[in-house]
């Protein structure tokens, strides 16, 4: 297996991927780990690492294979955390530092590439031996002393088991010392235990004929065992790997160079030297290199890899590119704005990463019944020889210990922790891969699972339902006033030209396109939720809401009745104020989505409440939920009142959603059971909410819970059907059916039926690739 | 029940206590012991 090393730089990994907030002084480390099959492998290095003096947290992935640490560098280095690992039985190495995401990707897929090649040659061959094993002494027999049979038959036993089971054993062995045990204890356990008794058959075959029993050997059942479990182990190593395709074709969305403008030359330049600012140009047809911000020419691009969304997006001057998008119908020329590890895809590349390896809660139940299986397994296989002993002798039956050891040997090997600690992590591999698939990014399992349970989904109104870009519709003059409409448009764009508000954006649009002339706007201040004042031209301008007015001692009465008319047609009334009287009323509307009407249908017909929250007025939001089909509104609230009423929510028992767009709507989208954010694209990492949508639809709330609701389903199976296996293989191994049907397991049957456990958990969490979402 | 299966059951008894002390109890106090 390929290892890398990287020491990640703490300001650059999204908070999802470590346990708590980095501290100060303190370092987090991901180290790739070889050799896990199963959970109780999984919690041995983790325990290991965590045992660690300097190590403040350690998380172990399964699916990722790899550890990541955090520790305190003064106490405990990297080198020493590896050596930690290395001495629990399992492969670590030190090497030289990758931080690319991209980079990452491709050593995991070749490390898995290998380790599935390997496992095949190694199950082909011990498998060839094993057919040979079992054939070849029958027709042999008539011809060959019997001595020199079981004399090949040792070595090539012998062989198989140094070659091809050696991992097996070294595992099993390094386990023990820990005073751990793990599936690789069972496999040797028990084919050590068969080797162990051939072995004496053939050594000492009177030891056996003095007793009454005939010296038979069990070299072929070894062989086979060995290779009908590799068998399994390549079939899960090759669908595990299929597990991440998703995040394979993202990470391979980055071109590897790009179209550079360097003097009067296009030069073709390797992505590595490709810098911020650099003017890049792409044909029709080709791959976006780097996000970045179009200076000329107009061309549709594809995003729908990034988004989900199937139509080409037009672009222009001004308008931002991803990188690894793909450009389709003009030539455009951008100028790169963020590379590397800051781009948009290496951050979807990342967050996928640590998502996928991340635990959902419902795990918990698999890790602590892994956590005492094996030791369990091995007293139930003991206490089977004793009582197949014990009762054989006393029924009379012909070789009592043979018998007894057999059975035995099948419970030590049909015993599978392997598909109880695939049957979630795989899950939410596949989920989160078809996640980003549609343009839905789920930051955890604990996300994953937490959506499914959704009951209440609180929508904000601007740019969650509304299309979030405002125009200006209406400016109407107060009675008796004496500015024109232009003026009093002019001093509201000026002033608000200092704002960040969506709506203050409308304004001056809407002023610049009228070609008026905006003036400077000093002392400006915002007051949050209310509107803003500064001083324009000499003139203290004002605009906001009624509140605003009211705070100043302006009365509003004059325009209310206008105020009143224009919400009722879901327009925002702003008014405005020039030295304390009032001037005027401008109408802001913001068109709802042509998604949001069916998005909020579908939540409900899911049997989900949707409720709107919004800064604005009554009679506004009211004809907005109108039209989208929203029955409950929550109007007027400030940043704080959203909070307190997500709050109020889940005190009445409701497994809450917040959507909103992730900055304003921050603190509520923290509050919330699961934050959804409509991504802006720029920084999805940084956002609070647990999943991030690349497409402002609200549809894809409605995947997010479906695909949620689906995972939660297979994780149940799943863990049913891992459960349901050992709950019915161990006791049918152990003989319970023997006495009523004279029915007695097989080590070779056990150990087939070992394998197909896991490879049968892993491909119906496949089946997840294939999900529909709406 | 012959001699050999009263030794066969003392065995196995033998066999799971420690399997289990070794496993659950013995594991617990060597990782005190390294805390």
């Amino acid at each position: 297996m390929a290892r890398q090393l990287s020491v990640i730089d703490d300001t650059k990994v999204p908070p999802a991927a470590l346990p708590a907030p980095p501290v100060p002084g303190e370092r987090t480390v991901r180290i790739p780990v070889s050799g896990m099959t199963c959970a109780a492998c999984q919690a041995r290095v983790q325990r290991t690492l965590q045992r660690q003096p300097g190590v403040v947290d350690a998380g172990v992935n399964l699916m990722m294979h790899d550890a990541t640490v955090r520790y305190t560098p003064d106490v405990v280095s990297p080198e020493q955390l590896v050596a930690a690992i290395r001495d629990t039985g399992y492969g670590a190495e030190l090497p030289p530092a990758v931080e690319d995401a991209f980079a990452e990707q491709e050593a995991r897929d070749r490390s898995q590439a290998e380790e599935f090649a390997q496992l095949k040659r190694k199950a082909i061959v011990s498998g060839v031996i094993g057919a040979l094993a079992m054939v070849a002494p029958m027709a042999l027999m008539p011809i060959v002393p019997h001595g020199v049979v079981n004399g090949v038959l040792l070595a090539l036993t012998v062989s198989v088991m140094l070659w091809a089971g050696r991992h097996f054993y070294t595992r099993a062995w390094a386990a023990f010392r820990h005073h751990s045990a793990d599936m690789n204890t069972l496999i040797a356990v028990g084919t050590g235990a068969a080797f162990v008794y051939s072995l004496i058959a053939t050594l000492a075959p009177g030891f056996f004929l003095s007793r009454g029993v005939a010296p038979d050997v069990y070299y072929e059942a070894v062989i086979v065992i060995i290779a009908l479990i590799l068998t399994g182990n390549a079939f899960e190593a090759r669908a595990k790997a299929a597990t991440s395709a998703a995040l394979r074709a993202l990470a391979g969305l980055q071109p590897t160079s790009a179209r550079v403008v360097r003097g009067d030359q296009e030069l073709d330049v390797p992505m590595a030297d490709v810098r911020r600012g650099d003017v890049i140009v792409v044909r029709p047809g080709e791959r976006l290199p780097t996000d970045g911000e179009v200076l000329d020419g107009e061309s549709a691009v594809d995003e729908s890899m990034l988004t989900g969304e199937s139509a080409p997006v037009p672009k222009a001057a001004g308008a931002r590119v991803i990188g690894g998008t793909i450009n389709r119908t003009g030539a455009l020329r951008y100028r790169a704005t963020t590379l590397g590890a800051d781009s948009v895809l290496a951050q979807i590349v990342r967050l996928m990463r640590d998502a996928q390896g991340s635990r959902a809660p419902i795990q918990n139940l698999a890790d602590r019944i892994s956590g005492v299986f094996v030791p369990v397994v091995v007293s139930i296989a003991i206490a089977t020889f004793v009582i197949w002993f014990v009762a054989g002798d006393v029924a009379g039956l012909q070789a009592p210990a043979v018998r007894a050891f057999a059975a035995a040997v099948a419970v030590l090997i049909i015993a599978c922790p392997c598909a109880m600690g695939l049957a979630v992590p795989t899950a939410v591999m596949v989920a989160t891969g078809r996640g980003a698939e549609a343009g839905v990014l789920i930051k955890g399992g604990e996300a994953l699972q937490r959506a499914g349970a959704v009951d209440t989904v609180v929508v904000d109104k601007t740019g969650t339902v509304t299309e979030g870009r405002p125009t200006v519709t209406d400016v109407v003059a107060a009675p008796g006033s004496t500015r024109t409409t232009d003026d009093l448009l002019a001093l509201v764009a000026s002033l608000e030209s200092s704002s960040e508000h969506p709506l203050a954006d409308a304004i001056v649009r809407r002023a610049r396109e009228a070609g008026l002339p905006l003036a400077r706007a000093e002392r400006f201040q915002s007051v949050t939720g209310r509107g803003a004042v500064a001083t324009v031209s000499g003139h203290e301008v004002l605009a906001g809401n009624e509140a605003l007015l009211a705070e100043r001692g302006i009365v509003a009465t004059p325009l209310r009745d206008a105020a009143e008319r224009l919400a009722g047609e879901a327009k925002t009334p702003v008014y405005v104020a020039i030295d304390g009287t009032l001037a005027g009323l401008l109408a802001v509307a913001d068109p709802i989505k042509p998604t949001s009407h069916e998005a909020i249908v579908a939540l409900r017909e899911r049997g989900i409440d949707v409720v709107m929250l919004t800064g604005d007025t009554r009679h506004t939001a009211d004809a907005i939920a109108r039209e989208a089909g929203i029955e409950r509104v929550v109007a007027g609230v400030l940043p704080e009142g959203k909070v307190a009423e997500i709050r109020r929510l889940q005190h009445a028992g409701h497994v809450v959603a917040m959507v909103g767009d992730g900055v304003n709507d921050s603190a509520a989208i923290a509050q919330s059971d699961v934050g959804i954010a409509i991504g802006t694209g720029t920084d999805i990492a940084a956002e609070a909410a647990d999943v991030v949508l690349m497409r402002g639809d609200l549809r894809s709330v409605v995947q997010a819970i479906a695909l949620s609701r689906r995972t939660m389903r297979t994780m149940k199976q799943n863990l049913f059907w891992a459960f349901v296996y050992n709950v019915v293989g161990i006791p049918v191994a152990a003989g319970v059916l023997y006495p009523a049907f004279g029915w007695l397991l097989s080590p070779v049957i056990a150990s087939a039926a070992m394998a197909f456990s896991s490879v049968s958990v892993v491909t119906n969490s496949l089946r997840l690739r294939r999900a529909r979402l709406a | 029940m012959s001699s050999t299966d009263w030794l066969v059951i003392a065995g196995g008894i033998a066999a799971i206590g420690w399997v289990n002390w070794y496993f659950f109890f013995a594991s617990r106090r060597s990782g005190a012991g390294r805390k």
